[in-house]
């Protein structure tokens, strides 16, 4: 016996090593996806939450497997034990049980409270009208992402609902993106900045984000949408200074002057015409 | 040794017309297969043509969808499924001893698992060859998928014919998954391990297996329709629009559907109306208990795939506006139906899983299984949160997001039954001489990749981590390491176990330990490779992807060649050892105390000629107790 109880605490100590080994690597790793907005940080820090909690009990679980299996298999167990023993244990099963049972309640409440403070995420838009030029950072900039068979197009509202096929946006300003498609089911996948969210047909899906970082990035369809699906993806989404936003934003009026009068008016949905059908 | 076969009369009848008709089945079957589906497309077609007056009528999706229902009809009639119910409509007398014997697979060698049986021996012979045939093929299209992602841009397939991989292969996986585990094995063992002598509803059994070949051909076909764009999940109303080979799929999907939801009704019947007296609930062995659970998942959850492909079928071929937001439909709509089947679908694949494996654990731990009852409870809790987290796939469609709260909690909450699953395994464990067989091995990478596969979905669950990871590799990984990983391995662990006994020879060889490796080795480098290419953000179902991401997707497709060689060399052993190189078994080579394992092998027609008694759990490793005493009452009736 005395073999065995060594092997469990040797087992013991070697997992515990491993599990704050792992957490202090996980919780100094850098997490996708970056820290490039508020909801990228936010995503960033549930993943390392979560990871920092898996791997202590994940390794647990492997250490349990390891040592049933393998070292178990080298000291064959002396002394009889119970029947009953052999068929269950209610105390382990009880502890095991509400161990998990409190680590999922914890995780779930965590998320609930994250969610509620501060909803990232979209949801069928309850705006009616599109807002006005924000006056300050914390007002949102409203951004329409209108997602076709197969690419990106975008409209700013505040700017006389003029469209571009470049995805712009100021730093440090409150975006509020309103997602829509023209045809079939995409998902517009912002990925620096934590942003998914799917563009359903006669649907406005609003995903709030403050981009943080400067820099240029890849926007992509996160839906199967047909043959090019793959290739509904572009490098060239660019987050900017104000002034430099501002800078775009002329120019782009300029640009969109002589054809805005073809444009439908600003509107959250579009009804794609004519409906397409089969057969 | 078909073995109750009483000496018959030297001159015996002549074959009943019922009897001739079943022996021309599967011939009588396809030729009515081409009629049906030639009038169906033709009625299809014509009505079309009438209620629309569109010119190219002879190409519309109605005279497909309804060409495909006719030749399922025309095929199953051939069959013979239609006799019965006809006879017994037009007053006919019943069935004579001897045909029914014949419809039971008594005598015939070989033919008899080319027709329609109700032996559940043979039909789950027939499931454990159909469900090879599907994986093979779908791990042909994971090969092509894979050789194509070795560079970020188009190279071998064009985008059309790579989705059309896609499709193919998620959906055929999808169709093998079903059955994977319940088909050969459920089919097979769980009429014996209640101590019955068929299923409550013989004919049905074999009405849910023979629904599985036209529905695979149906399928396939759609390569001649110019295939499907929309994966497995044919969201609408990206399948609203897609060219005829859709209807493939819901055609296919729909019959698979069918026969999920029957086969679960059929074995929720046997398993509470034919157990043997004194084969308690609580005496059931834990394999019978995940097959029941997982009954009831398929008969809830089968119908609304079902209502779905049917809603998408008439919103193709006559313009209904299910789907079509433009006329007042949702895409919402498909995605809820969808899912609400989806999601009780994956413990449909993986429970059976579970059962098995904690079925096998014992044996080869040589203890009995630890925490019976909890186990059990584990996997009913499964089943019951299973219908309640399908909008878990849905975080990021924009609806109810007053509901992510509930939808990431019941998510969560699964991981605490799925838990009573290990802790049983490692209770089992425990101080155990544990026994390094085969299927130990696969027990170990069971638990292995589920353990991953588990983990990897708690990331899914968080509604913030979600939006980062949803749709991305990190999805893919994750399900296949649970769909394969995990329920694959049981499967593959399960029929090196049960070979013995359901053909009489043995495919252990050391060649198999070697197979084990490779498989577990190459399985884990494949999809830890795609883990980290959806951590790192890239999508699902994409021909191209960005560039930095390559040399992780070289080296998924890399060891995916390698699985993929494994999986074949498996194959290869089983085919081998089945033809060319046949081993007899040992009567009991596990030296389980299963009931199935005291049975002669092969079994005879009606597993038992004489009531078990005395049953209890089929795990007292410690007493060495059998699960039940077989008393022959007639040992001549059962002799040669």
């Amino acid at each position: 016996m005395g073999n065995r109880a060594t092997s469990i605490r040797a087992l013991i100590a070697t997992w515990f090593i491993l599990a704050v080994a792992g957490d202090i690597g996980l919780a100094l790793a850098p997490m996708p996806p970056g820290q490039a907005s508020n909801a990228a940080s936010d995503e960033s820090f549930v993943i390392k939450l979560l990871a920092v909690i898996a791997w202590p009990v994940f390794s647990a679980v492997l250490a349990g497997l390891f040592f049933t299996l393998v070292i178990n298999h080298r000291t064959p167990p002396q002394g009889e034990v119970s029947s009953a023993e052999l068929r269950g244990n209610p105390r382990v099963q009880t502890i095991w049980i509400a161990s998990t049972l409190v680590i999922v309640l914890s995780l779930a409440v965590y998320g609930t409270i994250a969610l509620a403070q501060d909803q990232p995420g979209g949801g069928i838009s309850t705006v009616s009208a599109p807002l006005a030029n924000p006056t300050s950072t914390d007002q949102p900039l409203e951004v329409q992402v209108i997602a076709q068979q197969w690419w990106f197009t975008y409209r700013y509202p505040s700017y006389g609902g003029i469209e571009t096929a470049q995805l712009v946006l100021p730093v440090n300003q409150k975006i509020q993106f309103h997602v829509t498609s023209l045809d079939v089911t995409h998902a517009f996948w912002f990925y620096a900045l934590g942003v998914k969210a799917d563009a359903v047909p006669l649907n406005d899906n609003v995903f709030t984000v403050t981009p943080t970082q400067i820099g240029t990035f890849r926007v992509q369809c996160g839906e199967l949408c047909g043959l090019w699906h793959g290739n509904m993806a572009d490098n060239t989404a660019m987050v900017v200074s104000p002034s430099d936003f501002a800078a775009w934003i002329q120019q782009q009026t300029a640009l969109d002057a002589p054809v805005m009068k073809f444009l439908p008016p600003y509107s959250h949905t579009y009804v794609p015409s004519p409906p397409i059908y089969a057969g | 040794m078909d073995a109750v076969a009483p000496a018959r009369p030297a001159l015996s009848p002549p074959p009943s017309l019922s009897r001739r008709l079943h022996e021309w089945g599967l011939l009588l079957g396809v030729v009515l297969a081409i009629v049906g589906f030639v009038v169906g497309w033709g009625i299809g077609s014509v009505a079309i043509a009438f209620t629309q007056g569109k010119d190219n009528s002879l190409g519309s999706d109605a005279g497909i969808l309804l060409g495909y229902a006719l030749s399922t009809v025309g095929f199953l009639a051939g069959m013979g499924f239609l006799n019965y119910p006809i006879g017994r409509l037009l007053g006919r007398p019943r069935p004579s001893e001897e045909d029914n014997a014949y419809l039971h697979g008594e005598g015939g060698g070989l033919s008899k698992y080319f027709r329609m049986t109700t032996d559940h021996k043979v039909i789950g012979m027939q499931y454990l060859v159909m469900i090879l045939a599907f994986l093979f093929l779908g791990g042909l299209g994971a090969m092509f998928i894979r050789s194509e992602l070795l560079t970020p841009a188009p190279s071998v397939a064009t985008a059309e014919s790579y989705l059309t991989l896609v499709g193919l292969h998620s959906t055929l996986m999808i169709f093998m998954a079903s059955t994977a585990i319940i088909g050969p094995f459920g089919n097979y063992f769980v009429p014996i391990m209640i101590g019955s002598r068929n299923m409550a509803f013989p004919r049905l059994e074999a009405l849910t297996f023979w629904l599985l070949p036209p529905a695979g051909i149906i399928l396939l076909s759609t390569v001649f329709l110019g295939g499907f764009a929309t994966g497995w999940t044919g969201y609408a109303p990206l399948s609203n629009e897609n060219v005829a080979g859709m209807d493939s799929y819901l055609v296919g999907f729909g019959l698979i559907g069918l026969s999920i939801a029957l086969s679960g009704l059929n074995m929720i019947a046997t398993i509470f109306t034919k157990r043997a007296p004194g084969m308690s609930l609580t005496k059931m062995p834990i394999f019978v208990w995940s097959v029941l659970v997982t009954s009831f998942l398929g008969l809830l959850a089968a119908p609304a795939l079902i209502g779905a492909v049917l809603m998408e079928t008439i919103d193709r071929s006559y313009q209904t506006t299910f789907f079509v937001p433009a006329g007042g439909g949702s895409p919402y709509l498909w995605e809820n139906l969808f899912w609400f089947f989806g999601h009780p679908e994956v413990y449909i694949f993986i429970v059976p899983a579970f059962g098995l494996i904690m079925e096998m654990l014992p044996v080869f731990t040589r203890r009995p299984l630890w925490g019976y009852r909890v186990g059990v409870g584990g996997m009913v809790g499964v089943g019951l949160l299973s219908f309640m987290v399908w909008q878990h796939h849905l975080f990021t469609s924009g609806i109810a997001p007053a509901l992510r709260p509930f939808y990431m909690f019941s998510t969560e909450m699964i991981s605490v039954p799925t838990g009573i699953i290990f802790l049983v395994a490692l209770g089992t464990m425990w101080r155990a001489q544990v026994r390094f067989t085969i299927p130990m091995l696969f027990i170990f990478a069971f638990f292995f990749n589920f353990l991953i596969g588990g983990f990897t979905g708690v990331f899914l669950s968080d509604v913030p981590s979600d939006f980062t990871l949803h749709a991305s590799y990190f999805v893919q990984a994750h399900f296949h390491y649970t769909i394969m990983g995990s329920e694959v391995f049981a499967l593959m662990g399960g029929i090196v176990y049960y070979l013995p006994k359901m053909t009489g020879i043995t495919m252990d060889t050391r060649w198999l330990k070697f197979q084990f490796w490779a498989v577990f080795l190459t399985f884990n480098g494949t999809f830890l490779s795609l883990v980290a290419v959806g951590i790192l953000g890239m999508p699902r179902r994409v021909i191209s992807y960005a560039a930095y991401l390559q040399p992780l997707n070289v080296s998924a497709s890399l060891f995916a060649f390698g699985l993929g060689a494994s999986m074949s060399l498996f194959l290869g052993i089983l085919i081998w050892k089945a033809i060319f190189q046949r081993v007899p078994a040992a009567a009991n080579p596990w030296e389980s105390l299963g009931i199935e394992w005291q049975l002669p092998t092969p079994v005879p027609v009606f597993n038992f000629d004489a009531v078990p008694t005395s049953w209890s759990l089929p795990y007292d490793y410690d007493t060495g107790k059998p699960a039940a005493q077989i008393i022959s009452v007639a040992p001549a009736l059962s002799g040669a």
